[in-house]
């Protein structure tokens, strides 16, 4: 049994990929091969509505669509795991944090063998 | 009556909340051994707090008895004081309680909301990335040069499309090796008290220099772990290389830049490490500077702990 983050994967880069809004039952049987039931399907789809990757029309009910393609979605969640609230709180550990031009400068003079800053 | 524990922890307490976290801060001996500095970091948050606390504790509770556990005993029984108790007992000992119950709150409240925080991120970025070609990584489409981990049970190693593209093979791994020895270390673990106590006395300047140097250290220690298993002719300038790439092209309004760009030189003195190594501390001095560490938190504990002087 796949995990639901996996489904929600799963079911996302079919939304990605059919440019237009499917429906559930579309969904399941691009996923056959998984064997999933139309429940499940709906219980995901409910899921990734609620975390804001998928919006249904109010005139039709039964077929979603992704809210922002894969690349806003990056974008925006770059912007909110890499922000405040994740560097001050050490919510995660990044590599390095970006420097301003002039650091950046005299980094790479460091690598190069310049003079020490 | 206690009168020159509570002085000592008095003085104890003073010393470290202000002259020897600025000394170790100021220090440059902790860049050749990270993690010997990092348990110096910890005795000093932990002394602190245990001296601080205690000395107001036993002030007052200085008219119950002759020892902290003596006199917490006849106040648990209900015995009356030996000696008439005063106002300023009183206000110490509402003092010593309510800065007990911040400290803690703090520190659990701040877990809590970093772990709420990390699920929610983990949960969103799961939908979004793809595998990647490391194991155990996942691919973020983003052109900004990124590489992070979320530490926590299910621990999430991410690295952007931008920075697979910008580095190589060698450079790459060096950074996923970076990530990793922060998640098997635990070093979110050595931060989370920083942060907290950060949070709980902003006026209290030596809480800001402790969180920096420990992030600084956290980030030095886990270079050293990753050059450990790296293989290669040069890995220190490979590292060194990946981080200037990564800090470089991370600057303009794509991505924030994070809490260590402010402090700016962090990552340089990272990159000067890795370039031109300091030796590493001698043993002696290694040993040493445990023992220093393991006596200061000896010392309030004792102060606390044993009859009056």
């Amino acid at each position: 049994m796949a995990s639901l983050g996996e489904l929600e994967r799963a079911v996302m880069d079919r939304l990605w990929s059919a440019g237009g809004s499917v429906s559930a039952g579309d969904l399941r049987d691009g996923l056959a091969d998984r064997g999933l039931a139309l429940t499940t399907v709906h219980t995901v789809l409910t899921r990734l509505e609620q975390k804001g990757f998928v919006v249904h029309d109010d005139a039709r009910p039964r077929r979603f669509r992704p809210r922002a393609t894969r690349e806003e979605h990056a974008a925006e969640l770059m912007h909110e795991v890499l922000g405040q609230a994740g560097d001050r709180q050490a919510v995660l550990a990044r590599f390095v944090g970006g420097v301003d031009a002039e650091e950046a400068r005299l980094l790479r003079e460091l690598l190069a063998g310049g003079p020490p800053a | 009556m206690l009168p020159a524990t509570a002085a000592a922890l008095a003085v104890l307490a003073a010393l470290l909340a202000w002259p020897v976290p600025a000394l170790l801060a100021r220090a440059r001996w902790p860049r050749r051994d990270p993690l010997v500095a990092l348990v110096c970091w910890q005795a000093i948050g932990l002394a602190g707090g245990l001296s601080m606390i205690g000395a107001l504790l036993v002030h007052g509770l200085a008219p119950w008895g002759h020892s902290l556990p003596e006199a917490a005993w006849s106040v648990l029984t209900g015995d009356a004081a030996e000696d008439p108790v005063r106002g300023d007992h009183w206000v110490t000992l509402t003092l010593a309680g309510v800065l007990a119950v911040e400290l803690v709150g703090v520190l659990v409240l701040s877990w809590v909301r970093t772990a709420r925080t990390r699920r929610r991120h983990r949960e969103l970025l799961e939908v979004v990335v793809r595998p990647a070609a490391v194991p155990d990584a996942r691919l973020l489409e983003h052109p900004a040069p990124v590489a992070f981990c979320i530490p926590g049970a299910r621990p999430l190693l991410v690295l952007s499309s931008g920075i697979v593209a910008e580095l190589d093979e060698a450079q790459l791994a060096a950074v996923v090796a970076h990530e990793r020895a922060h998640l098997r270390e635990h070093h979110h673990l050595y931060l989370l008290p920083f942060v907290a106590w950060e949070a709980a006395l902003p006026v209290l300047p030596a809480a800001a220099r402790a969180h920096a140097a420990v992030r600084t250290l956290v980030e030095m220690r886990a270079d050293d772990v990753a050059l450990r298993s790296l293989d290669g002719a040069a890995p220190r300038r490979t590292l060194a290389q990946a981080i200037v790439a990564a800090a470089g092209g991370g600057g303009g309004a794509e991505v924030p830049s994070g809490a260590l760009a402010v402090a700016g030189g962090a990552v340089r003195a990272r990159v000067v490490r890795l370039l031109e190594p300091p030796s590493p501390l001698p043993g002696w001095a290694r040993w040493l500077a445990l023992l220093a560490a393991g006596l200061l938190l000896l010392a309030p504990t004792a102060l606390l702990l044993l009859p009056v002087l």
